[in-house]
């Protein structure tokens, strides 16, 4: 491999040399990369078929918010024509290898850009869902303008995804709210923070704490004697914890949350099972939630 | 997006300059090459592998620092990595053996600060690793260029220094008495080193810039004694480790950092089997 390899790199050389730069005719289909899997689902079903679809982050079994792209990452961002990033610095490093490979015909959306979330706000916008709609409203104009050919067939499925394939989604969102509005509930980390406020569930637990479990900062002991208190107290009608990112402090919250009879609910960053939709994840995060809100408060 | 190494060299070249950010990333790696190679081999005969390797880990901090104040990388890397060279040049020697002393402070010094920035980074400074081990998908048409500028400016230092460097770096006694101001040429060669190792770390990352800075000198050290044929000898091996890993970095999954190592030091591993025959 090594000599095949360095004969390969050489003559490379000698070819960036004389200047000869690679000309990216147009590929068809449309290739859209979303950064994480929560974004890619989206993108796909508004996409469809005519639309090919990379999400970068996508194993549930990893913490993203330490992820570095590979080469194959950087392959996949040089050919797109649609990106989706999150933004609000959970995947700074796309922008970095956007920049490695310019391309102005390029359509680049950041969620915070559209949710006008600056940096240092909680990144976790596929948790919010008027985020969510945001982002399904700007993906469907981007892919119009992309490709105005198949610009009733792009109308169409973002017709279908609003109408029926985020129906329940929102349905459960509103069904949550008006039963449980105002119940306190416990939290590791911010991930659940966008939708608790749309359910207004009150989190209970310090924003300090919260945040600093999110980026991967030592919490405080003064915080952590709180969320102590709230869970021996019973402050908190639910636990709500992010699997994808448990720190000792968090697994010890959990079987303390356990022991005092409070119900816990796992949540995670990216699709679960990793083949998932966006909304049969979130759906069924949902309804374990509602569940266990249903045997803490008995309505 | 899959791609992997054919029989068919034409195929294989074509696939290594599909995208911009490898054509980036082979002309960074080039650069960076010729000027460590160059560098690293001075450094070599004048047994100054210590400060290399504080210099190039003191590019950590200076990255860190940067990405926290919102500048570019590059600036941190070469600012600091300069600034430390200054410091290391400057500090009073005091009596022999101390001089490592200083550095090793220096050094760890210079850690605490990047550890610092680190946390103080609200947000999520993904890339850690890519700053200490190095990376080849982020490589913008700037940092070409700055990169560029600045390994011009140091090989054209290297060559003015020339002589009188090399005199000083085989025997400095000799050179002192005969009017060669070893002093200052001390704390130039030192800068020197800075650049070349700030521009390493940018294609290797922090911790592994002695895959670059030192591997490829210390091969050819092993394989000739005459200076000008070992420093063009040491530039030919940077080239040949950084593109082969380079190139296997591209066709697999794993990091560069681990590659451009591995390949410089089984050259290494190769030239002291070859002494150990010949000799």
């Amino acid at each position: 491999m090594a000599l095949r390899t360095l004969l390969a790199v050489a003559a490379a050389m000698v070819a960036a040399g004389c200047a000869v730069s690679p000309s990216g005719g147009d590929v068809r289909p449309l290739t859209a990369v979303a950064t994480t899997s929560a974004w890619g689902s989206l993108l796909g079903q508004l996409g469809g078929d005519r639309v090919r679809t990379f999400s970068l982050i996508s194993n549930p079994n990893t913490d993203p918010h330490d992820y570095e792209p590979t080469p194959a990452d950087a392959r996949a961002l040089a050919v797109a024509r649609l990106v989706v990033e999150n933004g609000v610095g959970y995947d700074g490093w796309a922008q970095r290898v956007l920049a490695a490979s310019p391309d102005s015909r390029r359509i680049v959306l950041d969620v915070g850009d559209l949710a006008h979330v600056g940096d240092g706000g909680n990144p976790h916008l596929w948790y919010s869902p008027d985020d969510v709609r945001r982002l399904v409203e700007a993906v469907a104009v981007a892919l119009e303008k992309l490709d105005p050919a198949d610009a009733s067939y792009f109308a169409e499925r973002r017709n279908t995804l609003v109408a029926h394939g985020l129906a329940s989604y929102q349905a459960l969102i509103k069904d949550i709210r008006e039963r449980y509005a105002g119940v306190s509930i416990g939290a590791s980390e911010s991930v659940v923070a966008p939708l608790a406020q749309a359910m207004d569930l009150d989190v209970v637990t310090p924003s300090s704490f919260l945040r600093a479990i999110s980026e991967g900062i030592e919490p405080s002991s003064a915080d952590k004697t709180t969320v102590d208190e709230q869970i021996d107290s019973r402050r908190i009608a639910v636990y709500v914890y992010n699997r994808q990112n448990s720190t000792p402090d968090i697994t010890a919250q959990v079987t303390r949350a356990r022991e005092a009879g409070i119900p816990v609910v796992a949540m995670t960053e990216t699709l679960t099972p990793a083949g998932a939709s966006f909304q049969d994840w979130q759906v069924a995060q949902l309804q374990s939630l509602a569940n266990a809100l249903h045997r803490a408060t008995g309505r | 997006m899959d791609v992997q190494l054919s029989w068919n060299l034409v195929h294989d070249v074509r696939q290594l300059l599909e995208f911009h950010f490898m054509v980036n990333a082979l002309r960074a790696g080039t650069i960076v090459a010729v000027v460590a190679g160059a560098i690293g081999y001075v450094m070599v005969l004048r047994r100054q592998s210590f400060a290399g390797h504080t210099l190039a880990l003191l590019g950590f901090p200076g990255a860190a620092g940067a990405v926290w104040l919102g500048l570019d990388a590059s600036v941190g890397f070469f600012g600091f990595c300069i600034a430390a060279a200054l410091i290391l040049g400057l500090a009073p020697a005091g009596r022999a053996g101390e001089q490592s002393a200083v550095i090793g402070i220096v050094q760890s010094f210079g850690l605490a600060c990047g550890l610092l920035f680190v946390s103080l980074y609200h947000g999520f400074l993904s890339g850690l690793n890519n700053l200490l081990f190095g990376t080849i998908v982020g490589v913008t048409d700037r940092q070409v260029l700055v990169l560029l500028v600045a390994g011009v400016v140091a090989l054209g230092a290297l060559a003015a220094l020339g002589r009188p460097l090399l005199f000083a770096s085989i025997d400095e006694a000799a050179a002192r008495s005969r009017g060669v101001p070893t002093r200052l040429v001390g704390v130039a060669f030192l800068v020197l080193l800075g650049v070349a190792a700030a521009g390493a770390s940018q294609v290797t990352g922090s911790l592994l810039v002695f895959a670059l800075l030192v591997a490829p000198a210390a091969t050819a050290v092993r394989l000739t004694a005459r200076p000008v044929v070992g420093l063009v000898l040491s530039v030919v091996i940077a080239l040949v480790v950084t593109w082969l890993g380079e190139g296997a970095a591209y066709f697999s999954t794993y990091p560069i950092g681990f590659w451009v190592t591995t390949f410089a030091f089984g050259l290494f591993l190769l030239a002291s089997g070859y002494r150990a025959v010949v000799k």
